[in-house]
């Protein structure tokens, strides 16, 4: 390495950094060592340089900028905690609805209401249905009804005792059986028919708003005038077509 | 939060030395101020894959450098110097009177180098980096940065001694 060489080196040298563990460097340092002019090169470079870099040092950042940056991270971290927190909280709602659709059905059976109940029994009577057991004698018919798990002990209405029943079904309705009584008002049963006046018995458990009173209400439902009642344990639900004073007749 | 704390120490540890780097480079405040809040903004959101927290400055003056080409939307590359060519454009070095200049002439100097070597003085200059660090920062060889100091240092000096010889220091900024 020559001087000028050195020199060349030299112009990227700071002293007090690992500058000088650079082998170029090291070996220009040890030439300006024994070369004299080239020491003195050094020396006034090294003086120009430091001037140099003091100016480059004297550049300031503006008073508040540390604060302004900190501040605006700040600020971005509350949105950003404020935005992942309105995400969770959707999140949270939306799983919440999901769960209450899906768990509504269990715990608010609405399908075992009264009204509902109604409805259903009025339609098989209407609708068509068969007959268990084709029979005039109502021993046989609780006989029958116990066998098939379903109300055979209910007490009927006086005028009802004196009725001529036609025979019963079994029905099962929100798991539990229903006993169907028919019987027949004396009227001219419409073709096909072979009863024109229903009593439903189930156990008053199985409609959760069946009504407590002994004393019967009396509701228009669908085509039928219906009248129901609780006694005991069970519930029952007379239908008939006609008016009230029709239903009354039997209660 | 510990976040914000480690945050906060590291705005606190670098925003200044970042700053001068961006004022030598853009020899604007308003987009050094710029450039450093958008170092800091982009380390909020991807320091932590930054898995060796050693390189915490290199990543940071990286990316400064990085923010500051892009905002330049440069369109040439920077073409490789070797040291060799150096030598012919060596000045006789004749001390400056740099007490005679202020910051800003000497900024001013550093902006009319040729592009290539902006960067890589500046950081010499600030004096925080070694050529490695330098070579990291900028993204080329370590060659390549000692070549390129060499030859930016001596350009700067000829600007320098150009000017003060003409009796003219540079138009301040």
């Amino acid at each position: 390495m020559n001087v000028n060489e050195a020199k060349i080196v030299l112009l990227r040298y700071r002293p007090e950094t690992a500058d000088a563990e650079d082998p170029l460097v090291a070996e220009a340092l040890a030439l300006a060592k024994s070369d004299p002019e080239l020491a003195r090169w050094l020396a006034a470079h090294l003086a120009q340089q430091e001037g140099l870099r003091a100016k480059f040092k004297q550049i300031a950042p503006p008073a508040g900028l540390k604060e302004q940056i900190i501040s605006e991270h700040r600020a971005s971290r509350q949105r950003a905690m404020a935005r992942l927190l309105w995400a969770s909280v959707a999140v949270l709602l939306l799983l919440l609805g999901t769960l209450a659709v899906l768990w509504h059905p269990r715990s608010v059976p609405a399908e075992n209401t009264l009204a509902i109940y109604q409805k259903q029994m009025v339609r098989v009577a209407l609708g068509g249905y068969a007959m268990d057991l084709l029979t005039n004698d109502l021993a046989s018919i609780r006989t029958h009804l116990a066998r098939s798990g379903a109300p055979a002990d209910f007490s009927l209405p006086p005028p009802l005792q004196h009725t001529v029943v036609t025979g019963c079904a079994v029905r099962e309705w929100q798991g539990a059986n229903i006993s169907l009584v028919c019987f027949r008002t004396g009227k001219p049963l419409p073709p096909g028919s072979a009863s024109d006046l229903w009593l439903f018995v189930v156990d008053r458990t199985a409609v959760t708003n069946a009504p407590a009173a002994a004393s019967p209400q009396l509701a228009r439902v669908n085509r039928l005038m219906t009248a129901t009642w609780t006694d005991g344990n069970q519930l029952y639900f007379l239908g008939v077509s006609g008016q009230e004073a029709d239903i009354k007749k039997y209660l | 939060m510990p976040e914000n704390v480690e945050f906060e120490s590291l705005v606190e540890r670098f925003y200044a030395p970042l700053y001068q780097f961006a004022f030598s480079l853009t020899r604007a405040e308003a987009d050094a101020c710029d450039l450093t809040q958008q170092t800091f903004t982009i380390w909020a959101a991807k320091g932590h894959q930054l898995r060796d927290s050693s390189k915490v400055k290199t990543w940071l003056f990286t990316t400064l450098h990085r923010e500051f080409l892009d905002s330049r939307r440069r369109q040439t590359r920077f073409p490789q110097v070797d040291l060799e060519s150096t030598e012919a454009e060596l000045p006789a070095v004749a001390p400056v009177a740099v007490s005679r200049l202020d910051t800003s002439h000497v900024l001013n100097a550093l902006a009319r180098l040729d592009e290539v070597f902006q960067a890589p003085v500046s950081l010499f200059y600030l004096q925080d980096h070694s050529y490695n660090e330098i070579a990291e920062i900028l993204g080329v060889p370590l060659g390549t940065v000692k070549s390129r100091l060499a030859r930016g240092i001596a350009q700067l000096q000829q600007l320098l001694a150009r000017d003060i010889a003409a009796g003219q220091a540079p138009p301040n900024l």
